[in-house]
């Protein structure tokens, strides 16, 4: 960890100018102020046709200053940190208050210091040469795994924050942020047919996390299935039940509820969850938090960008609406305190109720016993992306990979079908919850906006009834 | 009219001229500025108000066949040239790639030369204080007149207005001697509307408006349209499964468009990531379709003189009459594939109109969604996709649909958690009918559009 001084000399401010900011952009009477200095490096390297031929950094440094007043907000950033600049920024976000009424109590959140991701060896010390091999390794081994593979595509991408956040309460947090990820593509081609698979990790470890055992984990899982994926057809689409395998099924749960719990969609009356607090969502049994504390994970936060700490969150517990949310702005709205949840792609954006890593807690049914209840349906484990509609709470999943199931058993893989359902009614039609939970530690990247690196996971679940996609 | 000033312009010079001295053989810059004021509209009232102002470079650096990406927001000379020598060491790690080269000079553009050319500025962006952005998301709101409207049967729960305005300004350059401009204004209304009708089930509609002229915004029809939407998809059904004859509404037209431009980027192909591999100068969609890349049309969103590598864009045919007859090739995949360049990708697609079986309602007269559910009979109209994907290597496609059931040409009842799910190719060889009717805001061109023989997944 930093000192904190560290971050005031890399952001090149003293305390007394962070005061004068926070009280300029409270001149016309707003409730609540707050900075946010972030310096970010990113780094990339690409791989493709047996070379690293190409690749790059970047870097993006600035001050988002915003002002609220009720649940109003005021928001302005200067991509320096020159007085003068930083000063126009505050007077620009001190509008929002000028003839607005209503005001809310922005409390102070009583801040304690996490470490959720420990860095041996910081992204910023490695340059190409470090890196490099890495990649190199990894194709060869990808490509000893399958003689059909006739193209590999592999990325390394790492980026480094630190951000500093002061606000007119006094609070001022400060933190390092790590993120590195490895991105693999390879090309199937057998008897005239092509096909591809991805497959990604993401942590918010340093470059420690790049290794042999990495690649063999990237490489194992870029062939397994793939014999199945050249023998994959659509279904024939329509209800039917649905068990969600164990990982990145959780994407169910992103999109069915995690967005409709997003507390601003509440606040607003957008969200079909908007008057179930405290009533039954989900069968008894089922609890689904999203949590900021993982370990390394990357959606966790040692504390949100509003400075709140990051918390693990009991969205349904015993299937009961048990919290929204929060940033700080729903959290005074509902008198309650914010639940970690602020966060914002970058210092060009206020923060917004965004999700961390979304996640069904185990329950007691055996997953392989959940397969054999099951006399028709379909078993999906792959996914690439999903969407929601807040008012409606229809949600979709993509599909890249499943069986049908019959009679109990795993028969014909499927391939390329969307999933469509209502959120309210999919939750409320869960039969079955696996004791096999397992986190995916995929790119997930959220989109409400703008950008957040999410994670999600679930045990294996079975679904009465969802709409498959199909011919 | 700019806001990328003559002292930041040298600042891009001063780039190419630190690249160079630092080892890089040949360099490409581009000076991003931009600025975005926008305003949110809650309820009635404001929500927020907020104040962008971004400069950036981006420095694209060739040194030893040898190629980097970098950009920076840090400015000053000093830091600039320290940034840029170790640009230039990284690029030097990197494998040796011969084929990495900055575009002839001749196919670069030479007409962009004060980034006016297009007429895409509207100068009202300077003039406009807060208070009068104020007054324009005001302007968008229609929660007074439509609060509670027990009448129709529904209450309205939640409107959000925002209106925004957007200056960007480019200057690009190389170490050939390139030097392009280009500048556009933007200006946007959006509302969303959510209603809850007597049994309390909620729904939701958008509506947007964009252009780069302030005077051409229609702030009032957006408000009225997000409502009109909302309310049209009250008492949902599912169909039965089956295969349907499908209308495509032009707001949400372009979702089937884009995976087939995706499929033809040299990038993809020679990745082996495309479904239309090896398809140039074949015909593989329905006669009736013709995409044409028109990039050079003066006041249109989208519209551009040169891609990013500074090649001078053409008005020309991407597909014709189902032949394709372009593939997006920049520079390095050219050298790669051994083909010839065109453009780094499409600018502003444009479908052209036909009517299957009626050669005269393809020509000039207008055709309008009306005309298509008529042609068509009976048949699923689209009007929203709600997730899905393709497969970039087969084209296969499921998306989630939302619309409308339709009968003897008029529309009778709205549909929900549907999905379709195909084969682009096979898609696109039952197109039956395409529109005049693209909206002018949108950058792609693309009109309302029929297809026979889709399958639908429902109950």
């Amino acid at each position: 960890m930093n000192s904190t001084q560290y971050y005031f000399n890399t952001f090149g401010v003293t305390g007394p100018q962070l005061e004068e900011l926070t009280a300029t952009a409270l001149r016309h009477g707003g409730d609540y102020a707050d900075l946010y200095f972030e310096y970010t490096t990113y780094f990339n390297l690409l791989l493709k046709d047996g070379v690293v031929s190409s690749g790059g950094f970047h870097t993006d440094f600035g001050v988002g200053i915003r002002v609220l007043k009720g649940e109003k907000t005021g928001y302005a950033y200067s991509e320096n940190t020159d007085m003068p600049d930083m000063i126009k920024a505050a007077k620009a976000a001190s509008a929002i208050a000028l003839g607005t009424t209503g005001s809310l109590n922005y409390a102070k959140v009583g801040n304690h210091a996490n470490n959720f991701y420990p860095t041996a060896d910081s992204w910023r010390a490695k340059d190409a040469e470090d890196l490099l091999p890495f990649l190199t390794s990894l194709e060869k081994a990808i490509v000893s795994k399958d003689t059909r593979i006739i193209k590999v595509i592999a990325r390394l991408s790492d980026s480094v924050s630190d951000v500093m956040m002061y606000n007119s309460l006094g609070e001022l947090v400060c933190d390092t942020r790590p993120m590195g990820s490895v991105t693999a593509t390879a090309i199937f081609q057998h008897n005239g047919k092509t096909e591809n698979k991805t497959v990604s990790r993401s942590f918010r470890h340093g470059s420690e996390m790049i290794g042999q055992s990495l690649i063999d984990e990237i490489a194992q899982d870029i062939v397994e299935g793939i014999d199945a994926r050249f023998e994959a057809t659509r279904p024939k689409g329509g209800q039917m039940n649905v068990v969600m395998g164990a990982g990145a099924s959780g994407i169910l749960l992103h999109e069915a509820m995690g967005h409709a719990f997003e507390a601003d969609f509440n606040r607003k009356g957008q969200s079909i969850f908007s008057e179930k607090m405290g009533m039954q969502v989900c069968p008894k049994g089922v609890s689904v938090v999203d949590d900021g504390t993982l370990m390394w994970n990357r959606g966790s936060g040692n504390h949100d960008d509003e400075g709140v700490a990051g918390e693990k969150t009991y969205m349904v517990k015993d299937g009961i609406l048990n919290s929204y949310l929060h940033d700080r702005i729903s959290a005074a709205s509902y008198g309650v305190r914010p639940t970690g949840n602020g966060r914002r792609e970058n210092f060009r954006y206020n923060p917004i109720p965004r999700m961390r890593a979304t996640y069904m807690e185990n329950g007691d049914s055996d997953p392989g016993s959940i397969i054999a209840s099951i006399r028709n349906g379909i078993y999906v484990d792959e996914f690439s992306n999903g969407q929601v509609k807040i008012g409606e709470g229809d949600f979709t999943f993509y599909v890249k990979s499943g069986y049908m199931i019959e009679n109990g058993r795993l028969t014909a893989p499927v391939k390329d079908i969307n999933i469509i359902g209502n959120g309210p009614q999919a939750l409320s039609d869960i039969l079955a919850v696996g004791n096999d939970l397992k986190i995916d530690n995929g790119t997930w990247t959220c989109g409400k906006e703008q950008s957040v690196p999410v994670s999600c996971g679930m045990p294996t679940v079975l679904i009465s009834s969802l709409t498959v996609g199909g011919e | 009219m700019s806001i990328i000033t003559e002292k930041e312009k040298i600042i891009a010079h001063k780039c190419v001229e630190y690249a160079l001295r630092h080892g890089a053989s040949a360099v490409r810059v581009s000076l991003n500025k931009s600025t975005n004021d926008g305003c949110t509209i809650l309820n009635g009232e404001l929500d927020k108000v907020t104040h962008a102002a971004d400069r950036s470079v981006f420095i694209y650096i060739y040194a030893d066949s040898r190629y980097g990406t970098f950009s920076t927001n840090r400015l000053s000379d000093a830091e600039l040239e320290e940034f840029i020598s170790g640009a230039i060491r990284m690029v030097k790690m990197l494998g040796e790639d011969a084929c990495r080269s900055l575009p002839e000079p001749d196919r670069t553009a030479k007409d962009a030369v004060t980034g006016l050319e297009l007429g895409l500025y509207d100068g009202r962006y300077l003039d406009a204080d807060v208070q009068e952005r104020l007054d324009r998301a005001h302007a968008i709101s229609i929660i007074e007149e439509n609060a509670v409207d027990t009448a129709e049967g529904y209450t309205v729960l939640s409107e959000e207005c925002e209106y925004n305005e957007s200056f960007d300004d480019m200057y690009l350059i190389d170490s050939q001697g390139f030097e392009g401009r280009h500048t556009e204004t933007s200006f946007s209304c959006f509302s969303e509307i959510t209603i809850a009708d007597k049994e309390g089930n909620r729904f939701s509609g958008y509506w947007w408006d964009m252009s780069p002229e302030y005077d051409r915004l229609d702030f009032q029809e957006c408000g009225r349209n997000a409502l009109q939407k909302a309310v049209s998809q009250i008492g949902p059904k599912k169909r039965r499964s089956g295969r349907y004859r499908m209308v495509v509404d032009r707001n949400v037209a372009s979702r089937l468009v884009s995976p087939l431009i995706n499929a033809l980027n040299a990038t993809s192909i020679q990745q082996k990531m495309s479904f239309l591999e090896g398809t140039k100068d074949r015909k593989v969609f329905s006669e009736g379709m013709t995409l044409k890349d028109m990039a050079r049309t003066p006041g249109k969103t989208g519209s551009r003189l040169f891609d990013s590598e500074g090649v001078s864009t053409t008005d020309a045919p991407v597909i014709e009459n189902g032949v394709v007859k372009k593939y997006f090739v920049n520079t390095y995949m050219a050298n790669k594939m051994g083909i010839s360049p065109t453009v780094e990708d499409i600018s502003r697609p444009c479908l052209m109109p036909y009517m299957k079986g009626n050669p005269l309602m393809s020509g000039e007269k207008s055709i309008s969604l009306e005309d298509i559910l008529r042609y068509c009979g009976s048949g699923i109209l689209v009007t929203g996709f709600n997730g899905g994907n393709s497969n970039p290597v087969t084209g296969d496609f499921s998306f989630g649909i939302e619309g409308f059931a339709f009968s003897r040409g008029k529309i009778t009842h709205p549909v929900r958690e549907m999905l379709i799910t195909g084969n682009l190719t096979g898609l696109w060889n039952n197109l039956t009918a395409v529109g005049t009717d693209a909206r002018s805001s949108s950058r792609w061109q693309i009109p309302t559009m029929a297809f026979e023989e889709v399958s639908f997944s429902g109950e």
